[in-house]
């Protein structure tokens, strides 16, 4: 018997994912859980209206509020621990240095990012960011997603705050305009997206269900039904894990390749799960390899699931567009799924096409090539070098499909020098490996919510930062 | 049965999978174990949570993994999850009382792990919710 639903329910207050609590700006007062009962928490504690439905006069308005900006530093640092606490556990990698490229890309966003949305959004008004949003209604294979939409105000303005908060580089009541500058420019992309009033899916339920009508019956159409444990589900099923695992490798080890929305209810009762696998970014000179095996920019795979043999209790899509389940395997559930590619990054949804579940076995063979063929260039590569491609792909990656989306991207190269590192990231390198700054300090700092400072009360809102010490 | 490890289970699932335990300390070492065409005979046991180094042995077909770090929502958990392939994560030993801490110096954990384990023929057991555990075969 599956009890999902009852997640939906307004008095209803959720599952506990896990037994940590989350302790943040909030001394002194109880800590928050995981999941929907810590979103009610978080916003019974706001001062101001900002994380409950906005409307688009909110949203296209140019500043926030101090007690604004303040309620979503805290919200963004306890959606961070939500989704990425126990992830928080891996440890080093072996492979890719990833604290130490995050960490460096984290300030980097924070320094450089302001100047260049500005740009973009004085390019195309602040409508037209909204506008790049709500293209993800009706696209799939779309990196306007979860995870990029909310790495904008998460990690280039709550996590690079913090990181320099940490290394001391600057202070609370520095950098008050550029952050508004960021976090607006969170919000339209967001707001566009959804059109509810929200920007998170931790404030629906862990919901992200915003494909419009015509477009899903599209998908729904394309998919191919099977039993559980048929050769059709469990070539399904190997395809969508080889992708995904190829679209973690081309972006660094980083979710970035990966983008679920849903769950959307189907009439039958069952659920989907649209899954974006961006299985070859060209912006990366080592994605040559994806090229040479074939593989298309993303697959996009729709998975049916039957949420009462699952016995589901609770379904997160959560907002760095991973699925999580209570159970948690909800693979063996597949009753269902379809796949389309998407050739290009702008290559026009009506040129998207669908493969049968009977073509899958020879793309296969393409992915596990290309993913062999990255490992071993990967493996070769220095330890600085693997850093800095790293540090690129969060860097980069997370506002480009928007610089694309608004034609701004070529001006960030050339006019704004958006390739570039700046020389005081460039220094950091060297610190962030002393006393354990990325491997322990920054993490902590992090995951135990102590770093995200909040805006001095009486700031001023156009205050930059004037002078180094 | 007696289980000499135990830790985070990555999904629930009947799939008892048994194998030589391999430590894999570097991206080399994965590369010569799939290019031996014994990958399938192994259970392998690395350190970190994370995807990218056993990236082409997950590809290739990996029967099970035991880490040393990580969790059910890291990416090499999630991964496990898609290919339905068995993952104790964050093991420790249980007849120590020595734990992985996050951001700690954990050697002196890693390698008493490594010594218990490398080379021996285990099962792992991944029906419960929340615990994986690995029983020694011989």
């Amino acid at each position: 018997m599956s009890t999902y639903k009852d997640r939906y329910k307004s008095a209803d207050n959720g599952l506990r994912f896990q037994d940590l609590v989350y302790q943040g700006n909030f001394k002194g007062m109880d800590p928050v859980p995981d999941g929907i009962l810590g979103d009610k928490v978080l916003r019974q504690r706001a001062k101001s209206k900002v994380l409950e439905k906005v409307s688009k006069e909110d949203v296209l308005r140019d500043q926030f509020t101090v007690d604004e900006l303040n309620d979503l530093n805290n919200y963004l640092a306890w959606n961070i621990w939500d989704v990425l606490v126990m992830r928080a556990t891996e440890g080093v990698s072996g492979m890719i240095p990833r604290q130490e490229y995050e960490i460096l890309a984290f300030m980097h966003e924070f320094y450089r990012w302001p100047e260049i949305l500005e740009m973009t959004t004085n390019e195309v008004g602040a409508q037209g960011i909204v506008d790049i949003g709500a293209s993800a209604r009706r696209e799939i294979g779309t990196k306007v997603n979860c995870v990029h939409d909310w790495c904008i105000g998460a990690v280039g303005f709550g996590m690079g705050r913090c990181g320099l908060l940490a290394l001391e580089a600057i202070q609370p009541q520095d950098y008050v305009r550029e952050s508004n500058i960021i976090l607006k420019f969170m919000q339209r992309v967001l707001w566009g997206k959804r059109q509810d009033g929200y920007i998170l899916n931790s404030q629906d339920r862990y919901r992200c269900k915003i494909h419009e009508k015509d477009i899903l019956d599209k998908l729904i159409g394309q998919v191919e039904y099977f039993e559980p444990a048929s050769d059709k589900h469990d070539t399904l099923v190997r395809f969508n894990a080889a992708a995904e695992l190829l679209s973690f490798l081309d972006h660094y080890d980083c979710r970035l390749g990966l983008g679920d929305t849903g769950p959307y209810e189907l009439p039958d009762g069952k659920i989907m799960i649209i899954r974006d696998l961006f299985t070859n970014e060209e912006v990366y000179d080592w994605s040559d390899v994806c090229d040479h095996e074939n593989v298309p920019h993303c697959y996009t795979i729709c998975l049916v699931i039957d949420p009462s043999k699952m016995g589901l209790d609770e379904i997160r899509v959560n907002d760095i567009s991973t699925t999580f389940t209570r159970p948690k395997n909800y693979i063996e559930h597949i009753v269902g799924g379809a796949v389309l590619v998407r050739e290009k990054w702008n290559t026009p949804m009506g040129e998207v096409y669908p493969l049968k579940i009977s073509e899958l076995d020879k793309r296969l063979e393409g992915i596990q090539q290309a993913t062999f063929k990255l490992y071993t260039k990967f493996s070769r590569m220095s330890r600085r070098t693997l850093i800095t491609n790293g540090m690129y792909v969060y860097y980069i990656d997370m506002i480009l499909p928007h610089l694309r989306l608004a034609g701004t991207y070529e001006k960030a190269c050339k006019d704004y020098e958006f390739w570039e590192i700046d020389q005081r990231v460039s220094n950091y390198y060297y610190d962030i490996v002393k006393r354990g700054f990325a491997q322990a300090t920054v993490p902590q700092k992090i995951f135990s919510g102590e770093g995200y400072l909040p805006f001095p009360d009486n700031v001023s809102l156009t205050r930059s930062k004037y002078y180094w010490k | 049965m007696s289980y000499v490890a135990e830790g985070y289970n990555s999904f629930e699932t009947k799939k008892t999978p048994s194998g030589i335990v391999r430590y894999l300390p570097d991206p080399k070492s994965v590369i010569a174990l799939i290019q031996s065409g014994k990958l399938k005979e192994h259970i392998l046991l690395v350190q970190g949570g994370t995807t990218t180094f056993l990236a082409p042995a997950l590809s290739m077909g990996a029967i099970g993994v035991i880490t040393m770090s990580g969790a059910p929502e890291s990416h090499l958990g999630i991964l496990s999850r898609e290919f339905q392939m068995p993952c104790v994560m964050t093991a420790y030993l249980t007849g120590s009382e020595s734990r992985y801490l996050t951001g700690a110096n954990n050697d002196a954990h890693f390698a008493a792990i490594i010594k218990a384990l490398d080379g021996k023929k285990v099962q792992l057991h991944c029906e419960d919710r929340e615990t994986g555990r690995v029983a020694v075969l011989s």
